[in-house]
């Protein structure tokens, strides 16, 4: 059974529909990435989850039993929208959120310092919280988030804000969890990081889930039908393609160029063309498209267009 | 319960060892006596250290020895007669203070005195020199008449009213005066306390939300709880410094008691040279007002009471904004609440047991003040107290009902700045 259900949730804002009849599950083991551009419906489905608020249709069911003040304590959330206590000192900080989970002090204390040792701030406890950077900041979160051993992760956004090694670390701990029987849930807009990540995925858009499932499946529901040529030359070839709307050029550069095949175009069609136009053809490979053209398919939209045209709204109606 | 206790902790610990709270702490009651003492203080020294020099234009040619009697320490008078030229540009030459004119007819009981000066006495000196003269002008006149010395004792007492209160252990002091300054003080206090730790609240939940530490939070907590252990956690830290004020100003009271005893000389009041302190003190009139136990008992209840009141209430208005300038409209009607009781406490304090003065001591948002002063002034009935009291608990837990539900809402909304609909519909929608 699946450690998280939620179960045709429905969560109305005075203008908006935040979450449209959201179902989805989460399992142990696994990474869940919930996908969508800003407004999507993602922190509104989350905070419902994490029991901060409650939907006004649906259920939320954690191990089979809906949520309360019960699950909150076996869960883990790093919001988007996250901040810490500027005067408390780092050691303070994580030990009022790890007791509010139920930890008692003596077990906080050695879990923080393995956590900050592990991200090379063994010398951390006792720094004010207003001394450190952002991303610093950002590690003490994260360790806030899992220090309690929850059963469910909730992460919205974690990598912004980190720089590459700890973006790396990062992914690694997150394996580890996965691997230690966790049960993850990672929000993100940007598509290609969760592509990395995820086992299973829920794309939502406009509070509905527009697809969901393990992502291999969702990918493969779409065919082949994008090519992705690394060449020598110029990619003036296109041109011709793009205007009779034979391709669609999901991103190109001087030497490489990823297209999705329009209207019946076969992958040799686009081969012949380059080699018509180019120097050489080092790479050429058929493949199924980015989930990002999948959610452009579905929506109609790319979601960078969609966060765009977005008005801004409160973050009731837009998370 | 347990994760409002955590939050308490926290808020308390955060907010005691803060460098801000350890200066207040102390400093107030020094900045407090401060302001109250150093006035006087400066009054008693300048016209102390000042002598004045007087030129005497006497034409009754007798008041002159009677005015120099008369003068203590801070007045020369000189006669006209040792000054050369016009006494006038003297006094403008800075030569002296100023010129007293008495004309001849003064002594029959006719004509006014008159005194120049280069510039403005002021307020104590102006009164000074009308006593003197006075006396100097009554003295001469009654013993012109022939008026034995008998009778001119009785022109020169002054008679004063001892006022006294019945009670049951027989005729006490009355300490009218002294009652009504402690409830104010203490009246004032409650009002002060209050707006500041309930700003304290208000600015801790603006904090939370701005830093976005909130969201963290109540994925951990309940609202109600963070918002309890944050207001538990404020009162508290105001409860020690209270405690600590109340320390500080026994012992300074009790301090300055010996102090003052130390220059009273016990052979002045024909008191031996081992009498007690309290023996002198009394000799010397100088009370210190004792203050009943259960006036203390009911001042921190109603201080607690009140606070806990506005607190919940101010949290809510820190939920509902997230800088501390838009929340002014919010609290705006808090804090008339809150110095509305301020415009009654003279008139309550004048009497104590009117109609007015008793309905408004019960009102739930008033009663935190207004209560504190009449029980300071005068016996309440033990009722009222408790009437009052369970009605201000009521109204608190009501408004910890409705400030919880827009503080749920509140602290996650963020954007455009709410109205008071809002703050309506987040209720209901909570």
């Amino acid at each position: 059974m699946a450690t998280l259900q939620v179960r045709d949730v429905v969560k109305r804002y005075r203008t908006v529909t935040a979450a449209d009849h959201v179902s989805f599950s989460a399992e142990a083991g696994r990474i869940l990435g919930i996908l969508g551009p800003n407004g999507a419906g993602k922190t509104s489905t989350i905070r419902m989850i994490t029991y901060i608020t409650t939907p006004d249709e649906g259920e939320v069911l954690f191990e089979g039993t809906p949520v309360g003040p019960w699950s909150q304590r076996r869960m883990g959330y790093l919001p988007e929208e996250r901040g810490l206590y500027k005067k408390l000192k780092v050691g303070e900080q994580l030990l009022l959120l790890a007791e509010l989970k139920g930890l008692a002090r003596n077990e906080a204390r050695a879990r923080i310092q393995y956590w900050l040792d592990r991200f090379g701030a063994t010398d951390w406890f006792d720094k004010k919280t207003e001394e450190l950077s952002k991303g610093m900041q950002q590690k003490v979160q994260f360790i806030a988030t899992i220090l309690p051993e929850p059963d469910l992760i909730i992460l919205d956004e974690p990598f912004s804000g980190l720089d590459p090694i700890n973006s790396e670390l990062l992914k690694d701990i997150i394996l580890e969890l996965k691997a230690s029987g966790c049960t993850l849930l990672f929000a993100s807009h940007r598509m290609e990081q969760v592509e990395q990540l995820c086992d299973d995925i829920c794309l939502m858009a406009q509070g509905r889930v527009v697809v969901d499932g393990p992502l291999r499946e969702v990918k493969q529901r779409f065919g082949k039908d994008t090519v992705l040529l690394e060449f020598a030359g110029s990619p003036a070839f296109l041109d011709p393609l793009v205007a009779t709307e034979r391709v669609r050029i999901i991103n190109k550069t001087q030497q490489r160029a990823e297209v999705r095949l329009l209207n019946g175009t076969l992958p040799r069609e686009v081969l012949e063309a380059a080699l018509a136009g180019v120097e050489d053809v080092y790479r050429f490979e058929v493949m199924t498209p980015p989930l990002a053209e999948i959610f452009k398919s579905l929506v109609g939209k790319r979601p960078e267009e969609m966060a765009r045209t977005e008005d801004p709204q409160p973050a009731e109606a837009t998370a | 319960m347990r994760n409002i206790w955590i939050i308490l902790k926290s808020e308390f610990i955060r907010r005691v060892r803060s460098v801000w709270f350890i200066v207040i702490t102390l400093l107030a009651p020094v900045l407090i006596i401060g302001i109250a003492v150093l006035p006087g203080l400066l009054t008693v020294m300048l016209s102390g250290t000042e002598t004045k020099t007087v030129v005497v234009d006497d034409a009754t040619e007798v008041l002159l020895p009677r005015l120099q009697a008369e003068a203590e320490e801070q007045f020369v008078f000189t006669d006209r007669s040792t000054v050369e030229g016009d006494p006038r540009a003297a006094v403008r030459a800075g030569q002296f203070d100023g010129l007293l004119e008495l004309p001849a007819e003064l002594r029959g009981g006719d004509g006014q005195p008159t005194y120049y000066a280069a510039e403005s006495g002021g307020l104590a000196f102006g009164s000074q020199i009308n006593r003197i003269v006075r006396d100097a002008v009554q003295t001469q006149r009654l013993e012109d008449q022939n008026v034995g010395a008998d009778v001119q004792r009785i022109f020169r007492e002054r008679v004063s009213v001892e006022l006294l209160t019945l009670t049951d252990e027989g005729a006490e002091a009355d300490g009218t005066l002294v009652y009504t300054l402690v409830g104010y003080i203490m009246g004032f206090f409650i009002y002060v306390a209050v707006l500041i730790y309930g700003s304290m609240v208000m600015m801790g939940v603006i904090e939370e939300k701005t830093s976005r530490v909130v969201e963290v939070m109540v994925s951990s907590v309940r609202p109600f709880d963070l918002l309890m252990g944050k207001v538990l956690g404020i009162g508290a830290m105001g409860l020690v410094q209270l405690a600590t004020w109340g320390v500080l100003i026994l012992g300074g009271a009790a301090v300055a008691g010996s102090v003052a005893a130390f220059f009273i000389d016990p052979s002045d009041f024909d008191l031996g040279a081992d009498a007690s302190q309290e023996a002198l003190l009394e000799a010397a009139s100088i009370t210190i007002p004792s203050i009943a136990p259960s006036l203390i008992v009911w001042f921190v209840l109603f201080f607690l009471g009140g606070y806990l009141l506005y607190a919940s209430l101010y949290a809510a208005v820190g939920a509902a904004v997230e800088q501390q300038q838009d929340a002014q409209s919010f609290s705006l009607p808090l804090m008339m609440l809150i110095i509305i009781p301020i415009v009654f406490i003279i008139p309550i304090a004048d009497s104590p047991n009117s109609t007015l003065a008793v309905s408004l001591s019960l009102v739930p948002f008033f009663s935190p003040i207004l209560m504190v002063v009449r029980a300071a002034v005068t016996d309440v009935a033990f009722w009222q107290l408790a009437l009052s009291y369970v009605l201000l608990m009521v109204t608190f837990v009501g408004a910890v009902w409705v400030s919880a539900r827009i503080y749920r809402v509140g602290i996650l909304m963020y954007g455009k700045k709410p109205s008071f609909r809002d703050l309506i519909r987040w209720f209901q929608q909570a």
